[in-house]
């Protein structure tokens, strides 16, 4: 086919109208020490000792600013224990024996209204930055360093869209969990005084934009809204949402708080609203579990912390367990496959796909140009492989076809008629780019 | 339970190369469809021959390509040859059979066993029915489309030229005179075997009733007139082309660019024609010229071909306008009977030009005010050509010599009979100079 790819076909498995199950706690809990943005943590208990919910129990350090780790039950410190990290990495994670109390740390108590409203931006770029908060829609970028820019913002965007097929967690929050998040939203209004907030959800979500009117009515001249995006992908790509929610373009390589956009995901907003209100880290997500590997797909509420090997007992286990999987955390699109099942959701997972393993015969290239029609940046992955296949490889030519502006959406792999793994190519361009 | 490790994306699109041959072999099918229908065993034979020719040249190819790895072994030929035919996939056969079909149907019905004279003069009566048929310029044209036009290059993908149009032009370059288009259309259609008449529609020795200025735009809409098998019947192109643009097998950014410049061109050179000879509309003009030879088959299944187009939006619509001005020169200001048709040729010089505009200094895949210069400059500079050549030099055409042997309908009459002169010798002057009835060149 010689086609722009728009909107990526879910193959029946979106789990949308799935209503959220809340899992148990499990017995054992798993923190992550160091992760894909950490390189280096120390763990600052002894072991043996008894921790609480909410209580920090190490430090990760990384290259411009360091991260508490708090615990996500309370219980005992067992030791360390290594398994997969969602970045792909073996890590040492914390275990944590559950007592089932969920004792809170003396430190977790509630800030009155009128604390919060002497609070800063800067103030609360701190409050952030101890309880680590971090982009919860994948990205693990610190929130607080959003917060400690010095430039006016004129609006916020909360992003809702989770344009991958499968993914579900947001869309549940935002059904499930209207009033954290509008309290998260608020927050961030008076942090960034701008009265200006839109949450960005894709057009076809009917049930949340019903569920909106009524909600957003309670809240007369909030300043919220709630607008409605394109159905495409990569619509969440946050340059693509500033386009179609504001229409204002940002250059790629620019910060869009330099056009006066502060933009964070949904489950952010609620975990500013966490950390300002109850003093609490994110100890709790929704995560989805789909793919066509699993029994019976479920959309969970479960503890940072969690094996996923728990969460896929609760889906029923594999299905046909004879076909080779593949074990996805994150999108379809872009999310990390991993070698193995033994892994631990942490914060920024959105969910857990397992799917039957494709195999897909490559052809020689027919040169359609469906990915040059595709690339959200405008790059052109064709030429790009091409470039690569040469030895040897012309640095300046490769160069020339601005590998770097990559976002690694995958769309040149996902619409390639003869299945050549087209974004491989184009990660070996970026290093080659990159040498001087 | 096994656990692979993959690098993302993790799903693909439905889509393959052998679904977007299958579709194309579906686009065909009208037109083969008609071809069946019309010309029956000729066509059946044609078509046969030159997909199994393409067909065996690729298989022969892959079994070349895919030789043992030298191991110190003795291995038997035999072992040999299933270690390459092991690589033959299903792509290697749909490929070649497309492109095969395509050729085919630019053939015409019968290729004449014997020289029946220069292209414009005939010499030797023959008669297709009882006379032989040269399979050695099917199959040479075959063989050198594939050979010499796509795996000399390295197979599917890496050619320059489209196998189809090039396996044409040198089956038409050096067996010209074989290419009998009249006598099968008048032995089937007219049942006229008086074949002494027979040769080209545009000389002076042909029978009325088979003269081009008796069809009407529906005679050549509907596929009632002489020609080459795949190219007579528009409306088999046009069903085709629809259930290639659903199926999104062709960029209509090709196709579009190439119609559009084409009818823009023809339009102000019908104005010009109209100037001087008020009896011929400009309406009729550009729809005779749209609808007669090779244009439509060429816009809808030649110039389409991705792997011999460029890649990126820019380029294709530029690329279009390209093949459509040296279409357009070569048709109105060709003075050679050989190059009258001119949409071969103009796919073939496209087809040359497509990896420059791919060159990556060049080629951006949004269409910018830099990029857009060419696509306005390139029709334009043709126009001017065009408009003044037609205005210093008419009658445009080089064959008035056999205009004033027939009479001759108006352009856009329909008409049954070859003896109404009503419309005088001027018309039939100007019409003749169109190369509608005479296929490819």
């Amino acid at each position: 086919m010689i086609l722009k790819t728009r909107a990526i076909k879910d193959h029946k498995l979106q789990l949308g109208g799935i209503p959220t199950e809340k899992v148990a706690v499990p017995d054992f809990l798993f923190l992550a020490t160091n992760n894909a943005r950490c390189a280096a943590a120390e763990v600052t208990i002894p072991v043996g000792a008894h921790v609480n919910l909410g209580e920090p129990i190490g430090i990760r350090h990384a290259a411009y600013f360091d991260q508490p780790i708090h615990a996500t039950a309370s219980g005992t410190f067992v030791g360390l224990e290594k398994h997969y990290h969602r970045s792909g990495k073996i890590v040492d994670f914390i275990k944590i024996q559950n007592d089932f109390k969920d004792t809170l740390d003396p430190s977790i108590h509630d800030r009155t209204d009128a604390e919060i409203a002497q609070l800063t931006r800067a103030d609360m770029a701190e409050i952030l930055k101890e309880d680590s908060l971090v982009g919860l829609g994948g990205s693990s970028f610190p929130t607080y360093v959003k917060f400690q820019t010095s430039r006016p913002i004129k609006t916020i965007l909360l992003n809702g869209i989770e344009c991958e097929p499968f993914i579900t967690a947001d869309q549940r929050l935002l059904l499930e969990d209207p009033a954290d998040l509008i309290a998260g939203i608020k927050l961030l209004q008076q942090a960034f005084s701008c009265r200006d907030a839109r949450i960005c959800v894709k057009a076809k979500h009917r049930d949340i934009f019903a569920l909106y009117a009524k909600v957003l009515a309670a809240y007369p001249n909030s300043g919220i809204t709630i607008v409605p995006v394109g159905n495409f992908y990569p619509q969440g790509w946050e340059i693509a949402m500033i386009k179609s929610a504001t229409g204002i373009s940002v250059p790629v390589g620019h910060l869009p708080s330099e056009y006066g956009i502060a933009n964070f995901n949904v489950s952010t907003a609620a975990g500013v609203y966490l950390a300002v209100k109850h003093r609490m880290p994110v100890y709790e997500r929704y995560v989805s579990v789909c793919g066509d590997g699993i029994v019976s797909p479920k959309n969970f509420s479960v503890r940072v912390g969690t094996p996923v090997k728990f969460l896929i007992d609760r889906c029923g286990g594999y299905k046909n367990p004879e076909i080779p999987k593949v074990f996805i955390l994150g999108g379809p699109m872009m999310g990390a496959s991993l070698p193995s099942d033994d892994c631990i959701l942490t914060k920024t997972v959105t969910s857990v796909i397992v799917m039957n393993e494709r195999t897909y015969s490559e052809e020689p290239c027919i040169r359609c140009g469906s990915c040059v029609l595709s690339c959200p940046v405008g790059i052109q992955p064709v030429q790009i492989m091409n470039a690569m296949r040469q030895t040897p490889v012309d640095k300046d030519k490769v160069k020339a076809l601005n590998p770097l502006l990559c976002i690694e959406c995958g769309l040149c792999t996902y619409c390639c008629t003869s299945m050549i793994p087209l974004l491989e190519y184009v990660r070996r361009a970026k290093i080659v780019a990159k040498l001087p | 339970m096994e656990i692979i490790k993959e690098a993302s994306p993790h799903i693909r699109r439905r889509d393959s190369l052998n679904r977007m041959m299958v579709d194309l072999l579906i686009g065909l099918s009208p037109v083969l469809v008609f071809a069946f229908a019309v010309y029956q065993l000729a066509a059946v034979r044609n078509l046969f021959v030159s997909v199994g020719a393409m067909v065996a040249a690729e298989f022969v190819y892959v079994l070349i390509v895919n030789r043992l790895p030298k191991d110190g072994k003795k291995h038997s030929l035999g072992e040999k040859l299933r270690y390459g035919a092991s690589h033959y996939r299903l792509s290697n056969f749909l490929v070649p059979t497309v492109s095969g079909l395509l050729y085919g149907l630019i053939t015409p019905a019968c290729f004449a066993s014997v020289w029946t004279g220069s292209y414009w003069a005939v010499a030797n009566p023959y008669n297709p029915l009882t006379d032989g048929y040269a399979y050695f310029v099917l199959i040479a044209g075959a063989l050198f489309g594939l050979v010499v036009g796509k795996l000399v290059f390295g197979g599917t993908g890496h050619n320059i030229f489209n196998p189809a149009a090039a396996g044409f032009i040198f089956a038409k370059e050096c067996f010209g005179s074989r290419y009998r288009v009249a006598n099968y259309f008048d032995v089937y259609f007219n049942n006229i075997t008086d074949v002494q008449t027979g040769g080209t529609f545009l000389n002076g020795s042909y029978s009325a009733s088979a003269s081009y200025s008796n069809y009407s735009l529906l005679d050549l809409l509907l596929g009632r007139t002489p020609g080459l098998m795949g190219e007579v019947c528009k409306v088999a192109i046009l069903i085709g082309l629809a259930y290639l643009l659903i199926r999104h097998t062709i960029d209509w950014r090709i196709t579009l660019s190439f119609l559009g410049t084409f009818v823009f061109l023809m339009f102000f050179a019908g104005l010009v024609v109209n100037s001087k000879d008020a009896s011929i509309g400009v309406f009729p003009f550009v729809g005779y010229q749209l609808l007669s030879g090779g244009v439509l088959f060429g816009a809808v299944y030649m110039i389409t071909d991705p792997v011999t187009s460029p890649m990126t939006s820019p380029s294709r619509v530029l690329y279009g306008t390209i093949i459509a001005s040296s279409t357009v020169l070569i048709r109105l200001l060709g003075r050679s009977d050989y190059v009258k048709e001119g949409m071969c040729f103009s796919i073939l010089l496209g087809n040359m030009v497509s990896p420059a505009l791919d060159y990556y200094k060049w080629s951006t895949s949004k269409f910018t005010v830099k990029n857009l210069i060419p696509m306005v400059v390139i029709p334009l500079v043709a126009l001017a050509v065009i408009l003044w050549a037609l205005g210093v030099s008419l009658p445009i055409v080089s064959s008035g010599s056999g205009s004033s042997s027939a009479g001759g309908s108006s352009a856009s009459g329909s008409t049954s009979s070859g003896t109404d002169a009503s419309a005088g010798g001027t018309t039939k002057a100007v019409i003749a100079g169109l190369p509608f009835l005479r296929g490819w060149l």
